[in-house]
């Protein structure tokens, strides 16, 4: 296998420096560096979100999730995605109407200005640090686990942990977010090339379609049917995931960065249906890998499922493939989601364009080492941690949607609520506080709350009014 | 440019109407996995539908959205 993962490393490694280098242009400016002079074309843009949304936490999670809940687990993240899209079309004209003629400096920045008060930006920031740099960690967790897996004893987890960082930090200093997104386009196609192979290798393990879901009948009958054997995927867990991940291209920064970068309305429209497709596609085999699981490894425990199912019971060319699809998957969310930090945090500096660059930079360098060390210190199902983080920015989301949408004078009560349903939303992560009231769950409970104090806000908005020549007269 | 508007409103009302379906017992019955189609559970295959559909919805979107009416008299 070490020689597979040589030869595959190689090339991947080679066609990452080709994307830096290509995207390198020396006395570039800001805005072609964080935004990637913003004309982004409909195949790298499909490629792009695909690969900052299809992280390890779909290469490896997504099985595993199908391994322990069952066939519900396509509702909780297919449905939602193809919802998601949907939203993205009507969100996506929107906000690409707002920033039309401005320079578009992250959400925190937009907000900021939608809102004409600074806290607005600072809650929007505080929440995209809070819930990304622990996804970002349990990724970097993820990829070193597997690195351990295939090459046992060779380093400890947190070396591969800081070489990961290394990597990322080292390709988007040189390149920016266009070689983010350069590579994104080949980690996008890696991650689905790869995930099909071990996919398929999993189905013909039963013979077919029909047979799979006959011998998992007979293993676990419960993985049939929600709410799954452990009684996880209630209708009311899954309406609750539905709006979180409605919410990603709304308050996840790497996501709002990429539709505004996208070269026209229609491009980023024909995006949408694509990116549609496109989850389809990558979610399908995860369900045959968890499905295997259930079959031969439904006692163990999650790493020991990823190390057999991903590299031992495939042969060596297959096993080294997997290795780098899973660093392709984990490295291009990862990054993405740094540097729209990093992005954000530009949004809300002030001074000269070199000090923000300067600074944006080190922000960057920051939140990489914060990460590194979350990754070592965090331990949960990836596909829960994820959930969490989508629901904590997705506090944010009626904020957002009613700075960018509302035509009116709007009262700032909303960033204070927000601001409380984050301070909530994370005491009873802590387990400060309860986490079901009145039989609902609190992100329900906080999504349903701020969206009703979002309408009635733009509701008693007060009109903006231009005043007209006749008045004036 | 009315009808355009009137197809968008229709599309929205469709993709709220799936996803309020998929959490009903008409797609997620607990601990019910018949009747099958091609040996998929029901679950499965009825969300699978619905996932196609909405993503041929936003396809419909694309083309009956009335802001790239705005963006074709804007260039």
């Amino acid at each position: 296998m070490i020689f597979w993962v040589w030869v595959f490393g190689l090339i991947y490694a080679g066609l990452l420096v080709f994307a830096s280098l290509k995207s390198y242009k020396k006395n570039r400016s800001s805005e072609e560096f964080m935004m990637a002079g913003s004309n982004i074309g409909l195949t790298l843009g499909v490629l792009t979100f695909a690969a900052a949304l299809f992280s390890t936490f779909t290469f490896l999670g997504m099985p595993d999730f199908f391994r322990i809940n069952g066939v519900g687990a396509w509702i909780f993240l297919a449905v939602s995605d193809g919802a998601m899209v949907f939203l993205l079309l009507w969100f996506g004209y929107h906000i690409r109407n707002k920033v039309k003629g401005m320079e578009f400096r992250g959400v925190s920045g937009l907000i900021t200005r939608c809102y004409e008060n600074k806290l607005a930006g600072y809650v929007f920031f505080l929440s995209a640090f809070l819930f990304l740099i622990p996804y970002v960690g349990i990724q970097i967790q993820g990829i070193a686990i597997f690195m351990d897996a295939a090459f046992p004893g060779s380093f400890p987890a947190w070396g591969w942990s800081a070489g990961i960082v290394l990597i990322m930090l080292v390709y988007s200093e040189i390149g920016g977010l266009k070689a983010i997104i350069f590579s994104d386009a080949i980690q996008g196609l890696l991650l689905l090339a790869v995930i099909w192979i071990i996919g398929w290798a999993c189905l013909n393990h039963f013979g077919g379609i029909g047979p799979m879901f006959d011998k998992i009948g007979t293993v676990q009958e419960d993985l049939l049917s929600t709410p799954g054997p452990q009684g996880l995927l209630t209708p009311q867990f899954l309406i609750a995931s539905l709006i979180a991940i409605l919410m990603i291209p709304v308050t996840q920064p790497q996501f709002t960065t990429r539709i505004v970068v996208m070269k026209s309305m229609k491009t980023m429209q024909l995006m949408a249906v694509s990116l549609g497709a496109f989850a389809i596609l990558v979610i399908l085999p995860t369900i045959f890998i968890g499905m295997y699981g259930a079959d031969l490894y439904s006692e163990y425990g999650r790493d020991e499922f990823f190390a057999n199912a991903f590299l031992y019971d495939q042969p060596d060319a297959v096993a080294a493939l997997a290795i780098i699809g899973l660093i392709a998957a984990g490295l291009s969310t990862t990054n993405a989601q740094i540097f729209a930090l990093g992005s954000e945090l530009r949004g809300l500096l002030r001074g000269n364009e070199s000090s923000i660059m300067r600074n944006t930079k080190i922000g960057i360098f920051v939140f990489s080492v914060i990460a590194f060390f979350f990754s070592i210190i965090v331990f949960d199902q990836l596909v829960l941690l994820a959930r969490v983080s989508f629901a904590g920015t997705g506090i944010m989301g009626p904020m957002i949607i009613l700075g960018i949408l509302s035509d009116r004078k709007v009262s700032p009560a909303i960033i204070y609520l927000s601001l409380v349903g984050l301070i909530v939303f994370l005491s009873s992560l802590a387990g400060f506080i309860p986490d079901m009231y009145f039989g609902l769950r609190l992100d329900l409970l906080l999504f349903i709350i701020l969206g009703l104090v979002a309408v009635i806000s733009h509701l008693t908005g007060k009109k903006l009014q231009l005043i007209s020549p006749e008045k004036d007269q | 440019m009315e009808k355009k508007r009137l197809y968008w409103r229709i599309c929205c009302i469709a993709a709220i109407f799936l996803c309020i379906l998929t959490f009903t017992p008409l797609v997620i019955p607990q601990g019910i996995a018949t009747p099958e189609l091609a040996g998929v559970p029901y679950s499965l295959w009825t969300s699978f539908i619905i996932t196609v559909l909405l993503v041929v919805l936003t396809y419909i979107g694309t083309r009956v959205h009335p802001g790239m009416q705005n963006e074709e008299e804007d260039v």
